[in-house]
């Protein structure tokens, strides 16, 4: 479990209008203690833009509206050439049953589907993101 | 034909109840009180202290009596047809036609789009006057206002909406069908404009008139006021918003031009009584737009729609759009509207989709039947009725036919369309219609003293997020029960087949813009082009000679895409960096 202020860069795309979720998310989050970014982004490379000048812990992706997989894609790959592994990335929304391995396969650790705990999320993000040295 | 000013409205005030009656009741009221709060005491509960809510938070009685409407003015009550309308807009409500079946379809490519309109259509999907209603979506592709070959488009493509973005994409979707016999609602973003030139340029070219034409354009800039971003500063939003109602005004007598999203503010968080303060609101600023661009309220009112959520508190959310109907009849007549269509709420309902759950999803179709039971019972005049698939996926057929039929039940089994506003003269539904129109009033008269709606954003945002957070609140609290989610859980997973965009389509789409661009006139486009940055540029500067719209369509014309259009739009009129 970390013991500094954990840093949360919680994103949609610009025009994907079902942000209620993830605004509550980021108010929980906030509540728990955690400094969180909200980002409303076009393309994925401003996700790992905002992400590595943040320098954050942990990076949310909300969807309800399917292209995650396109994005979380390109996101963990670009986290991984650029050297930062240990982001811990997270999806949240509207997430097809059958997405969920090959997202864990290219390093999504958690999948929070619809009527998911905030509680839940909280504990997920103490148990997985690690100490700073 | 004309229409008739209202005469009735200037009636005096009539007492509903004369005093002795209503001394009667209330020696009725003071002995079921007393029986009343014996039952709650057995039940442990101190009647002093019980108390219950609506769903919005106002105090509600366990039962209602005369005296609890006696202060309405019965004129506030009336008759259908009579404003303020709250009974309904006509004299007649389904008696001779029924709500008009409006499910909202898009996904895929075009003429996978179209094999859903056809089907539904063939499966009794009705609208008004023999008309078909198409309730269409576009993609996030195109509500980002890109093209399909945009880097940030990889894995959208036809995703929770239809890949359409020129001309020759509504050939692929409408080819085959009378333009005058149908109605199409295009849902937008911020692309409206480009997506009204695409479909303006299509009619022109298979010879039908624009004035021929019917259905809706969303222009709903106002959104970002409770959700996502936007691709316009606030003034922007309402400057394009009335280019185009004045554009409609001129040539398009039965195009709506603006669709007020109550909806999307219920689903952003909204209760019920914002959703009524927030819509009107909303079309006050718009409308207040378009009379300083000196149009009358009498001729651009009658084309405002409004889009109403029906959610889950059953009595309150009837009782809304009763107090929608006659809040905004009188907040136009102020306005200077006198003739009945200018003061009319036309609505489309759109079931709630945030009530719906992933977890046990067929109990949806219990949820969306009551939605759909109480929009019916408050007359709404169109329905989209959400799947019961809704929290999972895109409809399936069998899901989108089965909300079809939610609807046909109601209108054919029920009975419902022999009596008009059935519920009106209760005494609970009238008072509580008065209580949300109440509390309403306060909310939009916040709103007013902050300048307006374009100009009270954050006040917006923040109530409807506030609201968002208390409804997931209680749901934690075990406060609200969502059954199948926080209460009568099962480890059972109930499996529907769920709808998946076809593969290739997202490749179809790319290959179509690459023919698209290959074979087009580059001369031709190019000069369009430059024709529409010039208008877009006047407007954006203050120097607007209304040639906005019709160069857009020459550009559709010469086959500009709806990402070349927007990017014009960006350019001239989009957030500027701070400097």
């Amino acid at each position: 479990m970390a013991s500094h202020t954990i840093r949360v860069l919680l994103c949609k795309t610009t025009m994907e209008s079902h942000d209620r979720g993830v605004r509550f998310l980021a108010t929980k989050l906030r509540d728990a203690g955690m400094e969180v970014i909200y980002l409303n982004f076009l393309e994925p490379v401003e996700v790992v833009d905002t992400a590595i000048e943040e320098d954050v812990d942990v990076i949310g992706l909300s969807s309800s509206v399917e292209g995650h997989v396109a994005v979380l894609e390109a996101v963990t790959s670009q986290l991984q050439t650029r050297g930062h592994r240990r982001v811990l990335v997270l999806v949240g929304g509207v997430i097809p049953e059958e997405d969920i391995a090959p997202l864990q396969a290219m390093g999504v650790q958690g999948v929070f589907g619809p009527g998911s705990y905030v509680s839940d999320i909280i504990q997920f993000i103490h148990d997985h993101v690690p100490a700073r040295v | 034909m004309a229409e008739k000013t209202d005469k009735i409205a200037e009636h005096e005030v009539v007492q509903m109840f004369d005093p002795a009656f209503l001394e009667e009741t209330q020696r009725l009221e003071a002995r079921w009180r007393e029986d009343f709060n014996k039952i709650a005491s057995r039940f442990g509960v101190d009647p002093a202290t019980y108390q219950t809510y609506s769903h919005s938070g106002l105090p509600l009685k366990p039962v209602y009596f005369p005296q609890d409407v006696a202060h309405i003015a019965y004129e506030d009550i009336g008759s259908p047809g009579i404003f303020p309308y709250t009974r309904g807009l006509l004299a007649a409500q389904y008696q001779f036609m029924p709500w008009a079946n409006q499910p909202v379809m898009g996904y895929g490519l075009p003429e996978e789009t179209r094999e859903r309109m056809d089907y539904l259509r063939s499966q009794g999907m009705t609208g008004y006057f023999g008309k078909t209603f198409y309730n269409l979506v576009y993609d996030l592709v195109s509500h980002e206002g890109v093209d399909p070959d945009h880097p940030a488009a990889k894995g959208r493509v036809g995703q929770c909406g239809m890949a359409v973005y020129s001309r020759r994409d509504m050939a692929r979707l409408f080819d085959g069908l009378d333009l005058t016999q149908m109605n199409v609602v295009h849902i937008t973003g911020y692309e409206t404009i480009p997506v009204f030139a695409h479909y303006l340029a299509y009619a022109a070219q298979r010879g039908v008139p624009w004035s021929k034409l019917s259905g809706n354009t969303m222009n709903w800039y106002y959104q970002s006021a409770y959700c996502g971003m936007t691709t316009f500063p606030p003034q922007a939003g309402v400057d394009l918003a009335v280019e185009l109602i004045q554009f409609c005004n001129d040539e398009m007598p039965h195009w709506n031009t603006l669709n007020l999203f109550g909806y999307g503010m219920e689903e952003a968080g909204a209760t019920a009584v914002e959703e009524v303060a927030f819509s009107v609101a909303a079309g006050l600023d718009y409308a207040r737009a378009c009379m300083a661009q000196g149009l009358e309220p009498d001729n651009f009112l009658p084309r405002f729609g409004f889009q109403i959520a029906q959610a889950n508190d059953f009595f309150e959310e009837i009782a809304k759009v009763r107090a929608l109907r006659r809040m905004w009849a009188k907040s136009c007549k102020a306005l200077g509207a006198s003739k009945p269509s200018a003061m009319h709420v036309r609505i489309h309902t759109h079931t709630s989709g945030v009530e719906l759950t992933a977890q046990q999803p067929l109990n949806n179709l219990v949820r969306t039947t009551l939605h759909a039971f109480g929009a019916a019972l408050a007359g709404t005049q169109a329905m989209e009725v959400s799947a019961y698939d809704e929290a999972l996926a895109i409809p399936t057929e069998a899901s989108h036919t089965q909300a079809l039929r939610v609807q046909q039940i109601i209108q054919e089994e029920t009975n419902i369309a022999a009596v008009a506003d059935p519920l009106g003269g209760s005494y609970y539904l009238e008072a509580l219609t008065s209580q949300v129109e109440e509390a309403a009033g306060v909310l939009l008269a916040e709103v007013e003293r902050l300048g307006g709606y374009r100009h009270a954003h954050e006040f917006i945002r923040d109530r409807i997020e506030t609201s968002a957070q208390r409804w997931r609140d209680q749901i934690d609290a075990h406060e609200r029960i969502v059954v199948g989610m926080n209460q009568y859980v099962t480890d059972e997973v109930q499996k529907v087949e769920k709808f998946k965009v076809s593969v290739g389509s997202e490749e179809e789409a790319v290959r179509r813009l690459h023919n698209l661009r290959a074979d087009r006139d580059e001369s031709r486009w190019k000069a369009a082009m430059v024709q529409v940055d010039d208008a877009v540029a006047r407007f954006a500067h203050g120097e607007n000679d209304h040639r906005m719209i019709p160069a857009m369509v020459a550009a559709s014309q010469a086959d500009a895409t709806t990402g070349e259009l927007m990017a014009v739009l960006k350019r001239h009129l989009g957030w500027r960096s701070p400097v």
